[in-house]
């Protein structure tokens, strides 16, 4: 059946992105070098990066099959969208307490409106302007379109917030921070990057399977509870 | 086409008519807005900061908390006789409706966003620098986007048992680039500087504005679907 | 299963002890009767659900041009969201709706200028007045010759002195009035009524009584909900009895005889309400235990 399938593959993807997870953690502990001016600290960003890379993605999967739910209404669709937004939403949290955490340690100050931090919190509270939709409406139908809504709108509006964020950013006064970014990033940081980001992004599938069909589980069983009552 | 636009027209006429008759909505955001302006006003040390270097911003958020008030109420008079029912088992289209609320939203809006940088200007001591007209396009454009935004989110929190109150949740992570393009052009504007730095923000904010416009009408349909 | 055309007395409640769905009779050709080929409604296997909760539970039906249809049932039996899908005006969980021949969920509007419904809720403007709140629904409609038509509604409905106060100043009964002229205003095939006489006062309800019986006209198609058992009869031509999200039975008009109808009414909610083993075996089904009291009409 159906579900069984994807429970397999999502505990199978679970696994695997666990076990990536601790292959990213020794390779920024023990095997990737220090960065120069910040030290130590500056390994977060092996977490902190591929957190919002994560829960990008899942906004970006939950807002597509959101507008495939309204199109289509196959409630498989809504349960999708769902069981991605909960992921992203995860995954935006462990961003945003990963960056504050690093920059009050590494130039002294929590929160600097870097672009994509600020991004990030901007769209966790489209997250959670989802889920309070989805759960306060009389007829959980309205609810789960209503939420598709507020996910599509969100998606359609991102790039013009980030735009913008980043604008904004360009006036304020920036700590000195050697970012590690782009094409200079020496090899070993960027090979944990990447290794970083292939095990959330496993990570990330394999908890959205799991999720995903446990809403459909779910589902079967209110289905039989009605039917049993009638 | 025509009967498309006897439709928004009848819609907005309707809705503008019942505004004037109950003078509810424009006598709240105005006097929000006034009253906005006083007490920011008081909460300005003027030892310690000069209003007017951040004036602008006041007046961008004023205008969007007073349009939160307004916006929200857009489907109350609908509620009133079960009117939304009737709206839309007729044979307008959704986005007609959408359309027409927007407008008539973005009307009120838009003079109670000129009130509300007419009082500043008053109480800030402002001067309106050299492209006032560039200032009353960011306001229109700001106002057309929230308003746009507003009235969708609208019909869903009025779907919600939490009402209203779920509306600033829903709209506000969207405002940033309203905020961000909209205020700084207009900071900027007060501030003398020429009309070519702020071209960028009214382009940026027209886009924004665009594409709320658009997304609420073709997503409105949705929303009020039973 | 319909009820037969009627002939010998007894017959023809065969139908009211089924407990299974689709007792509208869909466009059999015994509707040939009635001289109709293209039904003007037509709803297949209607289902609303609300979350776990259904109310309607498989309905379908089929009515000819001049039919109306009266539907009674207790509270909760799900008649307002019938009505409510076959006004297009709620989406059904299954199932679809046509309007001769126009399918309500294709996306085409044209059906909606067909379809004329009045609620309890009046679906009007408080503060406009009640020739504004017409000759707004009139442009909606796309209605051309408004002056004459908005006057002349008013006049039928015994408005036109009012036609200037706003619908706040009305009272009940005269918004229901102006309701139902809104609902009439761009000349629906289909008219949909929902319990249309709730707190109206004799002087309303008479003329909503004879704006009712206008519409006996032959060209429209009625169907009204309603607890007033008189008036419901008295215009029906067919009857239906809604029970839990069914029809538990469903007849031509001619076939009932109003003195007894009460009583079969209690019985058919009854019956169904305990169950369908009750109606099957016949013992208290509405069938068997009402046929001495159905008289030739």
């Amino acid at each position: 059946m159906q579900v069984k399938g994807m429970r397999r593959w999502g505990t199978a993807l679970t696994v695997l992105g666990l076990l990536g997870l601790i292959l990213v953690y020794w390779m920024s502990f023990f095997w990737v070098s220090t960065e120069a001016t910040q030290g130590i600290v500056q390994r977060i960003f092996y977490v902190h990066v591929p957190a919002a890379w994560t829960s990008f993605l899942a906004f970006g999967l939950c807002a597509l099959t959101s507008g495939m739910y309204l199109w289509l209404r196959d409630e498989r669709l809504d349960r999708a969208a769902l069981a991605a937004a909960e992921g992203g939403m995860v995954f935006a949290t462990i961003m945003l307490t990963t960056g504050p955490l690093w920059g009050k340690i590494a130039w002294g100050t929590y929160w600097t409106w870097e672009p994509r931090l600020t991004l990030t919190l901007l769209l966790w509270f489209i997250f959670l302007g989802y889920f309070m939709v989805r759960g306060s409406t009389e007829d959980p139908g309205k609810g789960k379109r209503f939420a598709a809504v507020v996910a599509i709108v969100g998606a359609l509006e991102i790039p013009f917030i980030h735009l913008s964020v980043i604008w904004f950013r360009s006036l304020h006064p920036q700590p000195v921070v050697v970012r590690p970014d782009g094409p200079t990033l020496p090899g070993d940081m960027f090979a944990t990057l990447m290794t970083s980001l292939g095990a959330f992004t496993v990570l990330f599938l394999g908890m959205f399977l799991l999720r995903y069909a446990l809403e459909g589980l779910k589902s079967e069983l209110d289905a039989r509870t009605r039917r049993a009552i009638a | 086409m025509s009967a498309y636009l006897t439709q928004v027209r009848a819609i907005l006429w309707k809705d503008l008519v019942i505004e004037l008759r109950t003078r509810e909505r424009v006598l709240v955001m105005g006097g929000f807005a006034v009253l906005s302006a006083v007490l920011f006003d008081f909460s300005i040390d003027r030892a310690l900061v000069a209003p007017q270097d951040i004036a602008a911003g006041l007046i961008w958020m004023t205008i969007v908390f007073g349009g939160l008030l307004g916006v929200g109420r857009t489907f109350h008079l609908e509620a009133e006789d079960g009117a939304l029912r009737g709206l839309l088992m007729s044979p307008a289209p959704r986005d007609a409706v959408f359309i027409a609320k927007v407008l008539a939203n973005f009307t009120l809006l838009y003079v109670v966003s000129l009130l509300v940088l007419g009082v500043f200007i008053l109480f800030f001591d402002l001067e309106l620098g050299g492209s006032p007209a560039a200032i009353a396009l960011a306001l229109a454009l700001g106002s057309l986007g929230f308003v746009a935004l507003g009235t969708l989110f609208a019909a869903v929190s009025s779907g919600t048992r939490l009402g209203e109150t779920l509306l600033p949740i829903l709209v506000f992570p969207l405002l940033a680039p309203m905020i961000v393009y909209g205020a700084g052009a207009t900071a900027r504007l007060l501030a003398n500087r020429p009309l070519a730095e702020v071209a960028g923000h009214l382009r940026m904010l027209g886009a924004f504005t665009v594409v709320a416009v658009f997304a609420g009408a073709v997503l409105f349909r949705f929303v009020v679907e039973d | 299963m319909e009820a037969a055309p009627p002939s010998t007395a007894g017959r023809g409640e065969g139908g009211g002890s089924e407990p299974g769905r689709g007792e509208g009779g869909g466009s059999e050709p015994g509707r040939g009767e009635r001289g109709v080929s293209e039904p003007v409604l037509e709803a297949t296997g209607l289902v609303r659900e609300y979350g776990p909760v259904v109310a309607v539970d498989g309905v379908d039906l089929a009515l000819g041009e001049g039919e109306f249809l009266t539907v009674f049932g207790p509270n909760g039996a799900g008649k307002s969201s019938l009505l409510g899908m076959l006004a297009g005006a709620l989406r059904p969980t299954r199932g679809s709706v046509r309007v001769r021949g126009m399918p309500l969920d294709s996306g085409e509007d044209g059906w909606r200028h067909r379809v004329g419904a009045l609620s309890h809720e009046g679906f009007l403007y408080l503060q406009l007045t009640a020739e504004e709140n017409l000759r707004f629904y009139g442009r909606l409609y796309g209605l051309t010759d408004l002056d004459e038509r908005v006057g002349a509604r008013l006049e039928r409905v015994g408005l036109a002195a009012r036609a200037g106060t706003r619908v706040r100043e009305l009272s009940h009964g005269m918004r229901q009035r102006l309701a139902l002229a809104r609902a009439l205003l761009h000349d629906p095939d289909l008219v949909l009524l929902d319990e249309p006489y709730t707190g109206l006062d004799p002087s309303a309800a008479g003329v909503l009584r004879e704006v009712l019986a206008e519409l006996r006209d032959g060209r429209r198609t009625v169907v009204m909900v309603t607890h007033n058992l008189g008036s419901g009869l008295e215009l029906a031509t067919r009857v239906a009895i809604q029970v839990e999200g069914r029809f538990g039975w469903i007849g031509d008009a001619l076939d009932i005889d109003r003195s007894g109808f009460e009583r079969f009414y209690h019985e058919v909610v009854e019956g169904r309400a305990a169950g369908s083993a009750g109606a099957r075996t016949g013992a208290g089904g509405p069938g068997e235990g009402t046929a001495e009291r159905r008289g030739r009409p």
